[in-house]
Formats: structure tokens, sequence, C-alpha cells
């Protein structure tokens, strides 16, 4: 039996399925301590099953958005090695930035030496402002990380009981910036992450499971809850990877469908395209700031069931901001879910307070309480019909290098428009009439996310990139670069080594067997020809575990892949 | 919030012209790596946005592809084309405030009539973007500043005619480099006169001597010329680092040029020194374009200083210059019979070599001198590629800006010419109705392009 856990904001939910059906599942109200709600939903889910039945249990929670969110983390400093390009005046990280002269090309050559007196410098000079952990990050530290290297043994030397975090072992992708950011955050939760690690793998044994335990990440994946492997950022965002991923696991293999998780405050959209979910192009936003973080693409939309509700001159304003519960159900003003509760379409708090909330917004302007909660309805719908229309837009408009990449664009529209989420019934059937889509309410949609968590499996990816001419390869999710041996090193070779490194990945993520079929997502080939001969090649190929989940709830023969 | 710059990057990394060709796969490979490990496409004053396919249509409102746009093209190229229309969108309906095609394979060898690739063009991007932009926008007045090593003789050639169009084009002296054109006595047609300007500048001229002929030619004549749109044939192989060129521009020159010049759409011509100096260049033209400080962009290898310019050169850099100036400024005072002649036709002579394609035409182009209008173009060309039978046809271009007489003329001359047994092809470009005719011969068949079709994949037979 498999368990999945998503600890929200406001709740956390939990489910047992077994054999492809949902057992059991359990809501609880999420506490401030998510490791008391977590174990709250496990326990109450593992009320009439023993430990040893559990084959494993998946955890999707807030931990790491809400610390980057409260900022609830030390400060880190940054010592870059930018070189030339970009004027160093746009690296602003908002905490103590000491750039370091030195420079190494796309080619991982070094093309200025590191200055030892600048970097000894720096260190004094973050160690004078009390900093205790470092973030270092170079140009192209992920073609050569020499310079992040040595500079990263100097702090050692230092001080040795910094923490340190270094950008190619962080964020393998070319983009200095964000791999900053994200190496900076990496900094910043590691040590919470990892106490968080200990204290549910304690409380686990306590209770005698002994399956794995792992934790969802934004892309949709899963990696072993495990203090050592992995980043920690990864595992941002996971509640709407969660959702999206439950929405795949209840409705058929191969369905296009818009995934809308309509909440107390925002409403966040996913999309699945022929049955997989996207993927956003680039690394996640983190705060405003962008990082390297692979998250499947999820629009979040400042508008809910309990948003404030104003009349602002003869307007009616659905606002992006939640003062209380809804008026019907005690709260301060008018909401969209007043405006559902006067048409009918929710039958949640008290009808006569959901009229009395329209007439506050309806009286000065002369018109009726079902008028304006129609109204309220249209704006809230109009906003959301608009985003997935942006959304689709967006993917169709996203970048293409290549020739085939260009010719295989297509326009595709959802069949389906899916509402889970507590907010969702309401709306659901007129967003889906617009947006040209089937309305759909799958069972269990309340739990959508902790279904999502237990359907989910482990997809690892392996970029190599190998430079024939100067006989090095590197592997990008690795932050690995070693020599290439053969000195005839054919495509053929390329792939059979990142297939033996996704093998080697799969080890360390203890998935042992799971890589006998890999994908290639790209190949590319370039041949160097310097004054007119052929001089070497430069291989570009990356590879991965399929991606997909488990298997589709109430399947004809339950998880048989699994 | 002040207008972002376009950007629209396609290094094509699935196409070449042959695995060895300097327009291969890796070409963009390192400018790749450059501007997106720099995080170029982040930053708030750029938008990236997808390529597009160009439709066979755009294409035959610029050129006669013998003996059919398909036959010349293949799909790369009509995504070169056609994400520089997408800019073209873009800046005109005041999305962006400018827009630069990182794009290949290039254009700006390829002339009117295409019988092949020659420098590595097949059709001219910069010439179907200013069809398009008459067409779609009705923008009219345009200058081309071609900063190439190579002469631009393919735009050179679709424009010589055309009063409405301004092309400059610095390169490096045509005595010592392909395409051997671009002669600074090469100043457009009798309608056009002076509307053509070509610098050619001595090998190892640097940057100084190329802000020279920017601040003392280019801007003033730009800027007199009045256009409503500029366009910058950006090619990149001026660069000290070119093993092509021979000239000793650097990448901070290129984006001083960028930033003076502020051309509405740059376009990526040639640059073969695909590690050493389109990394940087193109990057620092990118900054430039977005009003980004980009005096930290700059070669590994360079210093102030490393390059010296030879007085003589420099000197006769700036005669040069003095001479086009003053032709520029006495343009319509010109006795044009005494150039040109004084018959209704005005005719060149051209033979025209594909290097890549070894092909050698010949050809015979007569223009309607015409008080009312530039007149309409017919080109008599005749080409052989190898072996088999050489191949002839007749094509007649209308402009947009054509009068009556000249338009009902040139489709008397069109069906006069279906009759003559010598061409195997002959097209009418009517830009006037923007319909593009092509009689097949052997087929007595006439194949047909019309209206504003959106995506128009193929020719319809009328």
């Amino acid at each position: 039996m498999y368990i999945g856990i998503d600890v929200g904001g406001t709740s956390t939910n939990a489910v047992l399925l077994d054999n492809g059906l949902v057992r059991d599942s359990v809501t609880v109200p999420s506490s401030a301590d998510i490791i008391t709600s977590l174990l709250e939903a496990l326990d109450k889910i593992m009320t009439n099953v023993t430990a040893e039945s559990i084959e494993r249990v998946v955890l999707s929670t807030t931990l790491i958005t809400n610390l980057i969110a409260e900022k609830k983390y030390t400060p880190v400093g940054l010592i870059l090695i930018p070189g030339p390009g970009l004027s160093h005046e746009y690296y602003q990280f908002h905490t103590d930035t000491l750039i370091i002269s030195g420079a190494i090309d796309y080619r991982g050559r070094e093309i200025m030496p590191l200055n030892d007196d600048e970097i000894e410098k720096a260190i004094n000079i973050l160690s004078t402002k009390g900093y205790k952990k470092v973030a270092v990050v170079g140009k192209f530290s992920v073609r050569n990380n020499k310079h992040e290297q040595e500079i990263v043994s100097k702090v050692k030397c230092l001080q040795p009981d910094w923490h340190v975090e270094i950008g190619h072992q962080v964020a393998g992708q070319l983009n200095f910036p964000r791999r900053v950011v994200s190496t900076m955050l990496a900094c910043a939760t590691r040590d919470k992450y990892s106490f968080f690690v200990e204290s549910v793998q304690a409380a686990l044994t306590m209770r005698g499971i002994e399956g794995p335990v792992l934790i969802l990440k934004a892309d949709g994946g899963t990696m072993l809850l495990n203090k050592v492997t992995g980043v920690p950022i990864e595992t941002i965002f996971s509640g709407p990877a969660a959702s999206t991923l439950g929405v795949q696991a209840l409705i058929p293999p191969g369905e296009t469908a818009v995934v809308v998780d309509i909440g107390g405050t925002t409403t966040d959209l996913a999309l699945i395209l022929s049955g997989q979910p996207l993927l956003s192009s680039k690394g996640a936003p983190v705060y405003e700031q962008l990082t390297q973080v692979r998250a499947l693409a999820v629009k979040s939309v400042a508008v809910g069931g309990d948003s404030l509700v104003e009349r602002v001159g003869q307007e009616i304003l659905v606002c992006p901001k939640r003062l209380g519960p809804p008026f019907c159900m005690g709260g301060p003003m008018p909401t969209p879910t007043d405006a559902l509760r006067v048409l009918g379409l929710t039958g949640v708090g008290n009808a006569k307070q959901a009229v009395e909330a329209m007439e506050i917004l309806g009286q000065p302007l002369g018109i009726s309480h079902s008028e304006v909660a129609q109204r309220i309805i249209n704006s809230v719908i109009n906003v959301i019909v608009q985003e997935i229309e942006n959304m689709f837009t967006q993917w169709e408009q996203e970048p293409a290098y290549r020739v085939w990449e260009v010719l295989q664009k297509r326009k595709e529209r959802p069949n389906m428009v899916v509402g889970v989420g507590g907010g969702a019934a309401g709306f659901i059937t007129q967003i889906a009439a617009k947006v040209g889509g089937s309305p759909v309410i799958p069972p269990y949609a309340p739990v959508a996310n902790a279904i999502g968590a237990a359907v989910a499996i482990p997809t690892l990816q392996v970029n190599l990139r190998a430079d024939t001419e100067r006989g090095y390869y590197t592997i990008e999710q690795e932050g690995y670069q070693g020599k290439i041996e053969k000195t005839r090193f054919t495509e053929e070779d390329a792939l059979l080594l990142a297939d033996e490194w996704l093998k080697k990945r799969a080890e360390k993520y203890g998935l042992g067997n799971t890589v006998s079929n890999s994908e290639i997502n790209h190949r590319d080939v370039f041949n160097m020809v310097r004054n007119w001969t052929t001089t070497g090649r430069i291989y570009d190929i990356s590879v991965q575990t399929p991606r997909g989940i488990i298997g589709h709830i109430g399947a004809k023969d339950g998880f048989s892949n699994a | 919030m002040h207008k972002k710059t376009g950007l629209i990057f396609f290094p094509a990394f699935d196409w070449a012209i042959s695995p060895t060709h300097p327009e291969r796969e890796e070409r963009l490979l390192y400018t790749r790596d450059q501007i997106f490990e720099e995080g170029v496409m982040d930053l708030p004053q750029i938008h990236e946005y997808a390529p597009r396919l160009a439709s066979i249509y755009d294409i035959s409102r610029t050129h006669f592809c013998v003996p059919q746009v398909q036959n010349q093209v293949t799909e790369a190229h009509l995504i070169a084309s056609g994400s520089i229309l997408q800019l073209a969108d873009s800046v005109v309906s005041g999305e962006i405030k400018n827009g630069f095609a990182i794009v290949r394979p290039p254009g700006h060898h390829a002339m009117r009539v295409v019988h092949g690739n020659r420098g590595f063009c097949n059709i001219n991007n910069e010439a179907i973007l200013v069809d398009y932009l008459r067409r779609r926008h009705g923008i009219r007045k345009i200058a081309i500043v071609d900063s190439d090593v190579h002469h631009g003789d393919g735009t050179q050639d679709i424009f010589y005619h055309d009063p409405d169009v301004l092309f400059i084009s610095f390169h490096q002296d045509g005595r010592t480099i392909y395409p051997g054109s671009g002669f600074s006595d090469e100043l457009g047609g009798p309608g056009a006169y002076a509307r053509t300007l070509n610098v050619p500048l001595p090998p190892g001229i640097a940057d100084e001597t190329f802000m020279y002929v920017v601040d003392n030619l280019v801007l003033p004549v730009v800027n007199e010329f009045q256009p409503e749109l500029v366009i910058n044939s950006a090619g990149q192989d001026n660069h000290y680092s070119d093993p092509l060129g021979s000239m000793r521009f650097t990448a901070e020159a290129y984006a001083d040029f960028t930033q003076k010049l502020k051309p509405n759409l740059a376009v990526l011509e040639g640059g073969y020194a695909i590690e050493t100096a389109l990394p940087y260049v193109n990057l620092a033209i990118i900054l430039a374009l977005a009003g980004i400080d980009y005096s930290n962009v700059r070669e590994p290898d360079y210093y102030p200083g490393k390059f010296k310019e030879s007085p003589e050169k420099v000197a006769q850099v700036h005669r040069m210059v003095e001479e086009l100036l003053k032709t520029w400024n006495t343009r319509d005072q010109v006795d044009f019979s005494q150039i040109f002649g004084s018959g209704k036709y005005y005719q060149r002579k051209k033979f025209i070599f594909y290097d890549t394609d070894y092909i050698n035409e010949q050809q015979l182009e007569q223009v309607r001198r015409c008080n009312e209008c530039p007149g309409y173009i017919t080109i008599a060309s005749r080409a052989r590629r190898g072996n088999p039978a050489p191949v002839s046809i007749f094509a007649i271009t209308i402009p947009l800006q054509a009068c009556q007489a000249c338009h009902s003329e040139a489709y008397d001359i069109y069906d006069q010419a279906k009759k003559k047994p010598e061409y195997d092809y002959v097209y009418m470009q009517d830009k006037y109705t923007d319909k593009y005719r092509t009689y097949v011969k052997s087929k007595g068949q006439e194949l047909v392009t019309k209206g504003l079709v959106e995506n128009a994949k193929n020719y319809s037979i009328e």
C-alpha cells in the first residue's frame, strides 16, 4: 500500500492507495509545525493498517516554500566570479556580494586566473560581517569548476566551520544569475531541511515503517528523503505539482486537460498535454528571483473563494487579497463564495448572510443581489479563463532552436477542465464552457494533492556535454567533469556514457533497476571545424527515466506497472 | 516601463550547408552558451520571441526562385526569414522598441533572381522584410545599413532602382574579398541615384576609422534620408578575429555603432569567428539595442591599443567619405542623361557567380524609366550549373509604387514573353496587386500565388 501526504498552508491531506484504489483519505487542519501536521495525518491514515503493509510514503510539504517566503534562515554571503560580460552592477542579490576576478569561457578554458589576495580578503570581509554560510558561484563554472573548487578549499582552510554551497553542484544549466540564486537558496535551506529529514525519519522508524520514504519535487518527480543527496530547493512548490499529478491519476491517460485548483486566495493553473504535465521551459521563479529549479508550468492567479470584493465607484472589483472568511461564514467582507451561495452554486455558509453581502455592494448602485453575484462570478471566471488562454499561448510561443522543433509546434486546447481544491465546484462548469472543454470534478478532488504525492515516481535526468577537442565531458546534474578516455569518441559512445551516468544516478537515489528504459530528450552533435579541418565534436545529450505516475486510480489491473 | 528589445534566437542546431561548411550547426553554439549563461533572456529589458515560418508567398513577393520557391529554400530558410517578419510585426505594433534576429542561414548575397546558393545565401531576409513591411504595414521609406565584411551585393541588386530604400554598405575592399563588388561608384540606377552608397575599406582598418565612417557618412546620410524604419544587416565578420575577413573591428565598436545607428531591426548576416567573435559581438549588440551597459563585454585577448591603423589607409578612407558625402549632397543636381543615357530603358548586363553551388548566370536587366513611378524592371537570365542544359528565364517585377501606364505595359511584355520559345520560365511579380505568377513553358501552365493568404503553402493553378 502507498501513502501520499500533502502538507498545505491550511490543511494537510493524506491518502492510502491499495492496488490502484483509494482505500482511505483524511484531512486535518495544518498547524504551525509541519512535522506535527504530517504525523497527525499519517497516524490517522494508518489507523486500520499495519506498518509492514506500507510499501512507501511520499511527502509533499511547504517546508522550503515557507522558509524562503518568510526568510526564516540565516543570511548567506556570496562570492562570485562573473568575469567579463554583463556589467557587475546587475548582480544585485540583496545580500553581501563579493566579486572576485577570474574568468572561465564557454568551453571551460581559463581566460583569467584567480587572485589569492582577493579571495582571502573576501572571506575576511564576510567573516567580519558575521556570515557563516557562503555560496560560491562562477560564470561558466558548469563547464569548468576549477575556480569554484579553489575558492571553496580556501574557505574550508580559513573558516572550517562555514557551510559552503558551490554553484556547479547546485545548478548545472547555463544561466549564471539563476545559478547564483539557486545556490544561495540551497545554502540557506540545507540545515533546516536536514533537521526536517532527521525528524521525519525518526518518527517513521518509531512507527515501524520500513518502506522507502520520498519527497515530492517541483517537477512532479520524487527523491528519497535523505539529507545528503539532492538539493532541498527542488522540493519548493511541490503543492501545485501534487495537485497536477493527482489529476493526472484521476483522469484517463492521454487526455489534454487544464487543472484549476481554486483555493481561498489563489487559483493555481496547470496543463496536462496529451496525458503529461507540462514542464516550465525555464526554472521556477522563487519570490521574484529566477532560479534553475525544474518545475511544472504552474500559473498562480491571485483570486480565490475568499478574495475581498469591493465596490469602487460604479464598479464591483475582486481584489487580490483576503481579509478573512466569506461573509456568509462570519467574515468581515463580501467574497466570491458569498456570490456562489446566493446563486445556489455552493452549500457552504449562511444563505441570508450571503444575500446581505451582495446587498452591501449592490444597494448603492441600485442593482439586485443576484445580479451582483452574477457579476462577481463573471469577473472571477474571466480572470481565470484569460490566464488559461495565456498559458496555452505562452506554451505555443516557447522559443525553439532547431528546425524540427519549429515544425512540430502544435496548437492544442483542453478537452477537460478539471477542478480541484475547495472553491472549484461552483466555478468549474462556467470556466469549462468558456474554455470549450468539459467540466470535470473527479472523485477525491479535495485530496487530489495527496493522491498526486502517492502516485509520483522518481524522475532522473542526465545531461551530458562532451567536448572531444578538449577531451573532457560534464554531467550537468552531478556537477561532474571528467576526461574522455577513448581517442575516437563517437555519438554512440556519448549515448552509452550518458546512460551509464543515468544508472549511476539511479543507484545513488536508491532506484537501482528502474532505468532499464531510458528516453533520449535531445541529442545535438556539433562538428568542430578549425581552419577547414574537423578537429573534434561537441555532443550535447540529454537522457531521462520515463516521466509519469505509478498508475491511474481505478485502472483495471490496479498499479500493475509499479 | 520602457519598451523592450525583442530577440529571436534561432541557431538551427540541426541544419548545415554541409558538415564542414562555415554555415554549419556549430556556428551559433558558443553564442548560445554566452547569452544563456549571462541570463540575457531573463533581463527585464529583453523579450524572447519564438521563431515562425515565412510563407512561400512572402518569398515570391521578393524573389524569382528558379524554377520555384520550393526548389530554393529549406525549412531553415523559411524560419530565419519568418523570424525577422515576426520581429517586424512586433516593432510596428509598438510591442517592442527594436529587435535583433540572431538567426541562420543568412541572406544578404541573395539577389532578385535565385538560381542557387551564393555566399552562403539563398533568399534575402532583409529584402523580404522590406517588401513585407510595405505590403503589410504600409511602410515605404526604409534605410538598410550593411555592416558585414562582405559587400551586401544581393540587397544592393534588389534595391538598385528603388528611390525609397537607402542602402549603405561598408565592407572590405572588393578587390581583396568575396564577392568582388561594392565599389564607391556603384550608386544606384537613374531613378534611385545615390540611394546606394558603398564604402570599400582597405584591409586592416580598425575601430577608429570604422567610427569615422559611421559618424561622418552613415549617420548624417541616414538622418537626412528620414527613413520610417532602419534595418541593420549585422554581419560580424569585420571582427579582428574573423577567418574570412581582414578587418580589425572589436565587439565594443560593433556595439557603439549599434547604439549610434539605433536600428529598429538588426539581422545577423555573416561572421565566422564562431568562438572568438560571435559570442562577444552578439552579446554586445543585444545589450546596446536594449540600452544596457556593454562596457564589460570584451574579447579575452583584446587590450586597448592592440591595433594600429596605417595613416595612408586612414587618409584614403577619409577622402572616400568626403567624395561619397559630396555625391550624396548633390544627388539631385546630377545630369542623369550623362551617366545613364536618355533611352526609354536603362539596362545593365550582369555576370553572377554562385560560389556555393557553382553556377554561372548571365543577366540583362532593364528598368523602364518613368517620370511617374520607379518603373518596372525586366530581367532575362540564363544560368548554367554543371553539365545539364542551361536554364533561361524572363522575369518582370512591377513596383508597389507603379503608375497605371507602367503596370499595363508590364503585363503586355509578360504576355509576349510567354510566347517566346527561348524562355523555360516566365515570371510576373506584381507588387502593386500582390500577385505572383510563374509560367512553366514545358507544361504550358501558369502558377499563381494570390491575395493576402496567410502562410500560403503552395501555388495554385489558374
